[in-house]
């Protein structure tokens, strides 16, 4: 029976490392298409082109959202207003060969609509940089601040593995959206948020069991004791993965084309979220040497004081 | 002995409970007003009512609007017709105007056509002073405009005020100028001619270092010119609009309104999005005047030169010194208060610049008038940008100021409210017009929101259907409390100013829901654990409670401080999915633990045999 259960664990234990050496391969990956193929970046990082027309007949959003995806080659922003008759489309920096004012009268010409022109502007990408940087301070402050709290709650070595199960799942996120050269606009840097928060949530809960385990002192082998915090904490791991995921799926299947994005991202990403719990915030600590008594010597060294 | 801790233990769970029931009460309340949202009607009144003449001209019948209506695509809530008039009732309000333009165009000649803004919330819940929760730009339409930041007038003013310190700067140092002239909007000269012999060199050297932006160039014999190069003028275009940015974003703050989106558009222009505004002359009021207050002195001696001459309101004259002490720009903070007497006034804050030269000149000018200009910049009918100055105050100067001081002596509170907001939200230095305006409507919107519901509601179904399935009379429970969380949720989001729902904010409201159920699963596999080792119902129950807090407490925390920095450092719709993220930790954790504790208390009252299928 003991050899059994010892064998089983052993299981886990290798599962647990083959999952953080492909961990790692997918990270490896993810910043391969990250600096190969870059993310396209959405209109409000870019900037573009906005371009403003009057159409004499009202016509519906749908309608007119057919008629330009048939012109326009690439990616483009449409809002209405006036009852549809006063349109503006965005375009991104990067087709060249449809700026200007001239494109809406061949589009005049084949829609068979009466188009009259209105600004053409040029939105710089200035305002893309600020945001770029203001979503990037977002991010590192929020991990920095992160890890000092963590570190005050948990051993450092707990920490570390939480923050780098962090960072490997935003990276793969963003390595999904690289490599599927999706559109990143400021509703995913929303959802890459929320993913950190998910991640966090997911490794805290795990690092929490092992500080336990450790603090009852059964257990010498740190293996071991991570081994049983990952299999006592499994079912809630599922439970609340599969919930999340199930609200996630509703909003991408029935919430509409523009929150699609940001459903693939949180989708993805709460997946990766659970994956990497197991994977690196609970195998990461082991590598960096985490002794199965740190809480005990701890606790003898406050005893010592007179 | 037992027994006294064991009723000490339930006046605990008592007085907790009525906690929890008020403010569940209190969350509902401020929830309600949500399920009433305003409606809009059109009514069409008979023109003939006045000439007795009802038989001629009869009303429309229901059904003729209604095909009518069908015809162009549009649909209503409800048609009442009545002896005198019709009442439509539109079914969405964004189609107002559409509907509004197809009854001029139809029935203009018999009826006057008027509409009307209706809300049905029961009147003892209007006077609770409840609010249902604000849409943003993309649910609910608003407002957008572009402003023109006039660079060149900036720079103008800038070069004015630059002359006149040189003019100071010569008396100071003892050197004779003949002349400082202004040839154009980026330079300005300077005489010397007067001077027999050098010493020029003195003041140009003083200039280098106050102003090193500026080239110095010889320009014929003692003349010099000092000028904004175009690389200068460049650095100066990006300073002053990420100024104005900064100060229209605080604009729009104090307006109260997240989710407004404020962009740099183009060179000079600045593109401002206001959802939900749908009154736009409060916005256009506070957006497009730029404000300026500068302090100045009261000339001694009237015929000096570089003075400024102006009248107050009571058309007395006034003579200033041109040099302005200080300006709008050296104000960290102005509030609106009152004194002891009661009468109005604006207390002022300085920064360290502005609190050096107050303190320096009110000590040397105790007793002397110090005359407040307030000036705004507005463009006329001939589209040029016109400088309307007023002295509002010509206030002597009682003490030795420092960087806190007050302007008394204000109107009405309204105006000294109105001048500290202007003042608060920053002063500009250069002045900004508005080009266009232009009010979007939320066509898309409705569908966003049913769509947003839609899948709210089917996540929500799964959810509720797994954790029955999953932990029975807990799963129960769990449910309650996972709608009274949500309850809970948009009551707080109803209650709290400034808190805006976007498309991502359903998201996020959506995400909650799923992330709430958390608290619950934890706790309750934690007393599925406790109960596999041996424990009675009851105490397994207090334990799993317990000791499942401190983990759902971390891991809350962390996700919150994601949230507020969230909330601090981006903006728009961003800020939006951080807010519902933060209250939405806040009320899964009070539904999720002390709701749940509360509910669970009063189900399991005694030891059962078996909970959750584990046998005890």
């Amino acid at each position: 029976m003991r050899y059994l259960h010892l064998k089983k664990s052993n299981r886990l234990t290798t599962f647990r490392f083959i999952s953080f050496y492909s961990a790692i391969a997918l990270i490896l990956f993810s910043l391969l298409g990250l600096f190969s193929r870059g993310i396209n970046l959405g209109l409000d990082f870019t900037g573009g082109y906005l371009t403003e027309f009057i159409s004499e007949q009202s016509v519906t959003q749908d309608k007119m959202q057919g008629l330009l995806t048939n012109y326009l080659p690439a990616d483009f922003q449409l809002s209405s207003a006036e009852n549809g008759t006063y349109w503006s489309v965005q375009q991104a920096d990067n087709d060249i060969s449809l700026k200007g004012k001239a494109w809406l009268t061949d589009f005049s010409q084949q829609s068979g609509l009466t188009i009259t022109p209105q600004d053409a502007i040029y939105i710089g990408s200035q305002v893309g940089d600020e945001l770029i940087n203001q979503g990037g301070l977002a991010l590192l402050a929020a991990t920095i601040v992160i890890l000092l709290y963590l570190s005050l709650r948990f051993e450092w070595r707990l920490a570390a593995g939480s923050v780098i199960a962090l960072f490997h799942d935003v990276v793969i996120v963003l390595g999904l959206f690289a490599w599927l050269g999706l559109s990143f606009d400021l509703t995913i840097l929303a959802s890459l948020l929320a993913i950190i928060g998910y991640s966090l949530n997911d490794s805290i809960i795990i690092g929490d069991k092992v500080r336990e385990i450790m603090k009852r002192n059964n257990e010498n082998d740190v293996d071991n004791i991570i081994n049983i915090a990952i299999k006592s904490t499994i079912v809630r791991t599922l439970i609340t993965s599969g919930t999340t995921l199930a609200t996630i799926l509703a909003i991408w299947l029935f919430a509409g084309e523009s929150l699609a994005g940001f459903s693939i991202s949180l989708f993805s990403g709460v997946l990766v979220g659970t994956f990497s719990s197991i994977a690196i915030s609970a195998t990461v600590p082991q590598l960096l040497g985490l002794s199965a008594d740190y809480y005990l010597k701890k606790e003898q060294d406050i005893c010592q004081l007179p | 002995m037992m027994n006294s801790q064991a009723t000490k233990h339930v006046k605990h769970a008592q007085w907790q409970n009525i906690v929890i029931i008020f403010i569940l009460l209190f969350m509902i309340v401020s929830a309600l007003p949500n399920l009433y949202s305003d409606t809009v009607s059109i009514h069409l009144i008979s023109k003939n009512n006045s000439n007795n003449n009802h038989s001629q001209v009869e009303n429309v019948s229901a059904q003729a609007i209604n095909t009518l209506l069908t015809k162009h695509n549009l649909t209503v809530d409800k048609i009442k017709t009545s002896a005198t008039s019709t009442v439509i009732t539109l079914a969405n309000n964004a189609e107002k105007e559409a509907i509004e333009n197809l009854f001029v165009d139809t029935f203009n000649d018999n009826y006057s056509i008027k509409n009307a803004v209706e809300n049905y919330t029961p009147l003892w819940l209007k006077s609770l002073g409840g609010e249902s929760i604000k849409l943003g730009l993309d649910l609910s339409g608003g407002v957008l405009f572009v402003l023109d930041v006039d660079i060149e007038h900036a720079l103008s003013d800038r070069l004015k005020s630059i002359a006149l310190d040189v003019r100071t700067l010569a008396v100071e140092n003892r050197i004779r100028l003949r002349k400082v002239s202004q040839p154009n909007d980026h330079a300005i000269d300077i005489d010397f001619s007067s001077l027999k012999s050098g010493g020029n060199e003195e003041l140009l050297t003083i200039l280098k270092k106050n102003y090193p932006e500026l080239t110095q160039s010889n320009r014929g014999e003692n003349k010099v010119r000092l000028s904004y190069s175009q690389q200068e003028q460049v650095v100066f275009r990006q300073e002053i609009m990420k100024q104005t940015l900064k100060t229209m974003r605080g604009r729009i703050e104090e307006l109260g309104i997240t989710e407004a989106v404020t962009q740099k558009q183009g060179k000079n222009r600045i593109r401002i999005e206001l959802p939900g505004v749908h009154n736009p002359e409060e916005a256009r009021r506070i957006i497009g005047a730029t404000a300026t207050l500068d302090f100045y002195q009261l000339a001694e001696n009237p015929t000096a030169a570089g003075t400024i001459q102006m009248r107050d309101d009571n058309g007395r004259k006034l003579t200033m010194n041109g040099q302005v002490v200080f300006s709008g720009s050296n104000i960290k903070n102005a509030r609106a208060g009152q004194d002891e007497m009661g009468s109005p006034m604006v207390n002022l804050t300085l920064d360290g610049n502005g609190g050096k030269k107050m303190s320096s000149f009110s000590k040397k000018n105790i007793g002397k008038p110090m005359v407040t200009v307030f000036s705004e910049f507005y463009r006329n009918a001939k589209d040029e940008m016109v400088k309307k100055s007023k002295v509002i105050n010509v206030a002597t100067i009682q003490q030795h100021l420092g960087s806190q001081f007050s302007i008394t002596n204000m109107a009405s509170s309204q105006s000294a409210r109105e001048l500290a907001l202007l003042l608060r939200a920053g002063s500009l230095t250069a002045p900004v017009t508005i080009v266009k305006q232009r009010s979007i409507e939320a066509t898309l919107g409705a569908d966003n929101i049913d769509n947003g519901i839609k899948a709210l509601a089917i996540g929500i179904g799964f959810t509720l259907l797994f954790m029955v399935f999953w932990y029975r009379t807990l799963g129960v429970i769990a449910n309650i409390s996972l709608v009274l969380n949500l309850v809970s949720l948009l009551g707080l989001m109803s209650l709290l100013p400034g808190v805006v729902l976007t498309l991502p904010g359903i998201a996020g409201l959506v995400l909650t829901v799923g992330m709430a159920v958390d608290s619950n699963v934890l706790i309750f596999e934690r007393i599925k654990e406790e109960l596999r080792r041996g424990r009675k119902v009851l105490s397994a129950v207090e334990i799993g409670y317990k000791s499942a807090f401190s983990t759902i407490l971390d891991a809350n925390i962390t996700t919150m401080i994601t949230g507020i920095i969230l909330y601090s450092i981006g903006y728009g719709p961003v800020k939006g999915f951080a807010i519902i993220l933060c209250l939405g930790i806040l009320t899964s954790m009070f539904t999720g633990v002390f709701v749940s504790k509360s509910l669970t208390n009063l189900v399991i009252r005694e030891n059962k045999v078996q909970l959750m299928g584990v046998k005890s």
